[in-house]
């Protein structure tokens, strides 16, 4: 490499309480490049370029911008040296345009009177200039996610930024949109900004990287240009050494064996028009019918916010549906509590772990019997039988390869990951008939990913059926039987597995019915 | 290992607080160390001041545990001290009446109706925030004053003792006192009943699954629903349970102490309560010893306020004291 670079960063280190986030990183961006930073979750990408954003301070270790020591002590010090970070959730408001959002914290030309005229102009400049085409009249909220995140690149780029950093920015986008983001990206680095790219998807970066670093459990494992590597080296640089990738689902690009599922036997979960209304009267689900064999894995697919939420909630007996029928086995169960459901029934990872699956006050025994405290091996009569529920807890503990210190450790002593697994040891330590997963995997790094996906699998072998409701679309098509498109409550369309296509699935997630996909619904 | 190492703070909390409240002892011209000296060893000196003590802390053993117990399910009974007077009230009246009454049949009316009484006391406030989602704070609080009324009215009524210069009942029967222990100091048979009721709280929160779906409500209400436990009503049994518990200290104080209801029976019992609940950090097992130590402030308070002139409020200086560097050593733990 000839170039200069442009920003250094020499042997970050940085300890969170004992922890080790950063032991010792270096990273190094050129002008005009993307630069992807590939790691499983947990690796420190985010903590890096955190650390270089100022919202963490550094416990050792330089930042070289430009030639000059940089000492950066929050994001404001950041932007006004010229580098922007897009964070995975956009801080915006939600009431404000995407002009009074880009504005917010800057001078502006005429301060009484709030005449932004000229500022709006500069925006669309900015957007023709870059191919991010946004209304700067509009109001967020009624925007989609595609949109919401060019407002939010422009919002750096008005700012005036030479370095770019986008944490997970392919999260909740259709293929579509991301297709237009790497156009973007690339338009962008034409015109000498440097970007970095954060991400744990292999195939992205190799898409879109010029050169990529990868990071794993904080060290930085290489850096190579996109030319000079195969897909093989960063399989292993991610993974390290221990994980067999031969036998990973993560790695098999969706090509292992389907075992067939029984058609003629009764459909595990059945839906029969299953309708919510909120008590305002606000439809949140409708007309939703659909069944799941037994031995199915049955995906759902759709931008967050579409339903999914509720839809697992109904199904799980949460909240009673409003309108309409379920079915499990032949028998009607719209109307069984979750407390019943959750003997034999169903089992349950909701989305949100810490509102809806964790109990940070209590310990990690406690935590793994939720839920299941009332039914055999855990108690006898009234009784909870502690020393059966410390055995198993040590077991899964091992099994499910949960860092703690033991059953009796506190839930808040564990890290976002292993809460995580938490949730994924309780769910598959009980028979059900039925698994509700809802975005399982988020949060673990790709062995235990895996791990998730071959219980997911084994789990066909014995008739039961899972329902995975996951906004990581290239999870739905590595494992699924079927998937389900969810869009504003309704299921627009169900793809069979050799009829899965990312496109279409895209166009669906966006609400565009298109012609081929109207066919396929009426071909099966 | 453990025990020791969770007792360090409290050591080093009390020690802290004592030379705190020192200061303010010297203040006031007395000789700290004799002052300290009562304080800490009035309770063991005579027979008499140990059954005072533990006279003292059978009420706030009690109070602490009405307390805890919705705190484990992450509500807060404000309550203690009406539930106390309403007990009191119910068991005062049943003794009167049924004055005539074989012990046998008068002393489990009398407990029983002091027990229903503030478990209605508590039903109240549980009732509305289950129906209504009222705070439960204020409504449990505001009870007290309505008790205060009642106990006033009930004192002067028909059933007062003309003799008494205070507002006074006449004495219930003799079928509805408590056994006593040992006669002469008076230590009655309520020490029995407080100390079973701890230990039943302690195994029922830690080993039975009602507890375990306590201790999950208090842990995480909308986990615990998602996981198919009924939070709302678990907020409703713990707030009536507390208030059952919290109506036996009353019964406690008429049946197996005065023998007959005197206005301004609870002193500061719902203060102390909350104190030695917050102190315990809302352990159920801590309760009870921590229960006795602030009994032995309070009654080695009184004798320093007799034998010193010292005024008996310093002895909330020190455990206000205490529980504010219990609370801080929480603090120095995380850093």
């Amino acid at each position: 490499m000839e170039k200069e670079a442009i920003l250094e960063l020499r042997n970050i280190r940085k300890v969170f309480d004992k922890n080790v986030a950063l032991d010792s990183v270096s990273f190094s961006l050129y002008p005009g490049e993307i630069h992807g930073l590939l790691g499983g979750n947990g690796a420190g990408k985010t903590t890096l370029m955190n650390v270089l954003y100022g919202l963490y301070r550094r416990d050792d270790g330089d930042i070289n911008f430009h030639g000059q020591k940089l000492n950066i002590q929050g994001p404001k010090d950041a932007i006004t040296h010229g580098i922007g970070m897009v964070h995975q959730h956009f801080l915006q408001i939600g009431s404000y345009t995407v002009l009074e959002n880009i504005v917010l914290g800057t001078d502006v030309s005429h301060p009484v009177t709030m005449k932004l005229s000229a500022e709006a102009q500069k925006i669309i400049d900015l957007g023709n200039r870059f191919r991010l085409p946004v209304d700067p009249n509009a109001v967020v909220d009624t925007l989609p996610v595609g949109t919401r995140q060019k407002v939010e690149i422009l919002k750096a780029l008005y700012r005036g930024v030479e370095v770019l950093i986008l944490d997970e920015p392919t999260t909740n986008l259709t293929p579509q949109e991301v297709d237009d983001l790497f156009e973007s990206l690339r338009v962008i680095v034409n015109e000498g900004l440097s970007i970095v790219f954060i991400t744990h998807k292999l195939r992205e970066v190799l898409h879109v990287c010029d050169r990529i670093t990868v990071l794993r459990e904080g060290r930085n494992i290489t850096s190579l240009t996109r030319a000079e590597a195969s897909e093989e080296i960063f399989v292993r640089a991610m993974v390290g050494d221990q994980m067999k990738i031969e036998g990973s689902v993560y790695f098999s690009h969706g090509s292992m064996a389907n075992t067939a599922v029984d058609e003629s036997a009764t459909p595990a979960l059945e839906m029969h028009d299953v309708g919510l209304k909120t008590k305002e009267g606000i439809s949140r689900l409708a007309g939703l019918n659909f069944q799941i064999r037994q031995g199915e894995l049955f995906g759902v697919a759709g931008v967050a916010g579409n339903g999914q939420r509720e839809l697992a909630e109904c199904v799980t007996g949460v909240v009673i549906p409003t309108e309409g029928k379920i079915l499990m086995k032949g028998q009607d169960v719209t109307d069984v509590p979750v407390c019943e459901l959750l003997k034999d029934w169903i089992s349950y990872i909701p989305e949100d772990r810490l509102h809806d699956g964790f109990l940070p006050k209590a310990n990690v025994a406690q935590n793994l019997i939720l839920g299941y405290h009332r039914q055999e091996p855990y108690c006898e009569g009234s009784f909870i039988k502690w020393d059966t529920v410390y055995d198993k807890v040590r077991g899964y503990i091992g099994e499910y390869k949960i860092k703690t210190n033991g059953p009796e450790d506190p839930g808040g002593n564990l890290s976002g990951g292993n809460i995580q697994r938490v949730m994924i040891a309780r769910a598959f330590s009980m028979n059900s008939h039925l698994m509700v997963a809802h975005n399982p995997t988020r949060g673990l790094d790709i062995p235990s990913m895996d791990f998730v996906y071959n219980k997911m699998l084994e789990r066909k072998e014995t008739g039961a059926s899972t329902l995975l409701i996951s906004e990581d679309l290239d999870e739905l098509l590595l494992i699924c039987d079927r998937i389900a498109v969810l869009y504003r409550g309704q299921i627009v369309g169900i793809l069979a597995r050799k009829d899965f296509d990312k496109y279409v699935i895209g166009r669906l997630m966006s609400g565009i019915q298109a012609e081929e996909t109207a066919d396929l619904r009426a071909a099966s | 290992m453990t025990i020791v190492r969770k007792l360090v703070p409290y050591v080093i909390a009390i020690i802290a607080s004592f030379a705190a409240a020192g200061i303010f002892i010297a203040l006031t011209g007395a000789n700290v160390f004799q002052a300290y000296e009562t304080i800490l060893f009035t309770s063991f000196r005579t027979p008499n001041g140990f059954v005072q003590t533990l006279l003292k802390f059978i009420p706030l053993t009690l109070q602490a545990l009405a307390f805890t117990i919705p705190l484990t399910a992450g509500k807060f009974n404000m309550g203690g001290e009406g539930q106390m007077i309403v007990g009191a009230i119910a068991a005062s009246v049943v003794g009167i009446l049924g004055a005539d009454l074989p012990a046998v049949i008068l002393l489990p009316l009398v407990v029983l109706a002091g027990v229903a009484a503030g478990a209605i006391w508590g039903f109240i406030p549980a009732w509305l925030l289950y129906k209504f989602n009222i705070n439960e704070i204020l409504t449990s609080m505001l009870l007290n004053f309505v008790s205060f009324q009642i106990i006033d009215l009930v004192a002067t009524g028909s059933l007062r003792d003309p003799v008494a210069g205070h507002p006074t009942t006449v004495q219930i029967g003799q079928g509805g006192f408590l056994p006593m222990l040992i006669k002469n100091p008076p230590l009655n048979a309520g020490l029995i009943l407080a100390l079973l009721v701890a230990a039943g709280v302690y195994l029922y929160t830690t080993r039975t699954t009602g507890g375990y779906e306590l201790v999950a409500t208090g842990a995480n209400p909308r986990a615990a629903a998602v996981f198919g436990i009924n939070v709302k009503r678990m907020f409703v049994f713990s707030i009536v349970l507390a208030g059952a518990i919290a109506g036996l200290s009353g019964v406690i104080e008429v049946a197996g102490v005065q023998h007959r209801l005197i206005v301004g029976l609870q002193h500061n019992f719902l203060v102390l309560g909350v104190i030695i609940a917050l102190i315990s950090r809302g352990n159920n097992l801590a309760v009870p010893f921590v229960a006795f130590f602030i009994a032995i402030l309070e009654i080695g308070a009184s004798a320093m306020q007799r034998t010193m002139n010292v005024p008996i409020e310093m002895v909330f200086i020190v455990e206000a004291l205490v529980l504010l560097f219990v609370l801080l050593s929480d603090v120095f733990r995380r850093r």
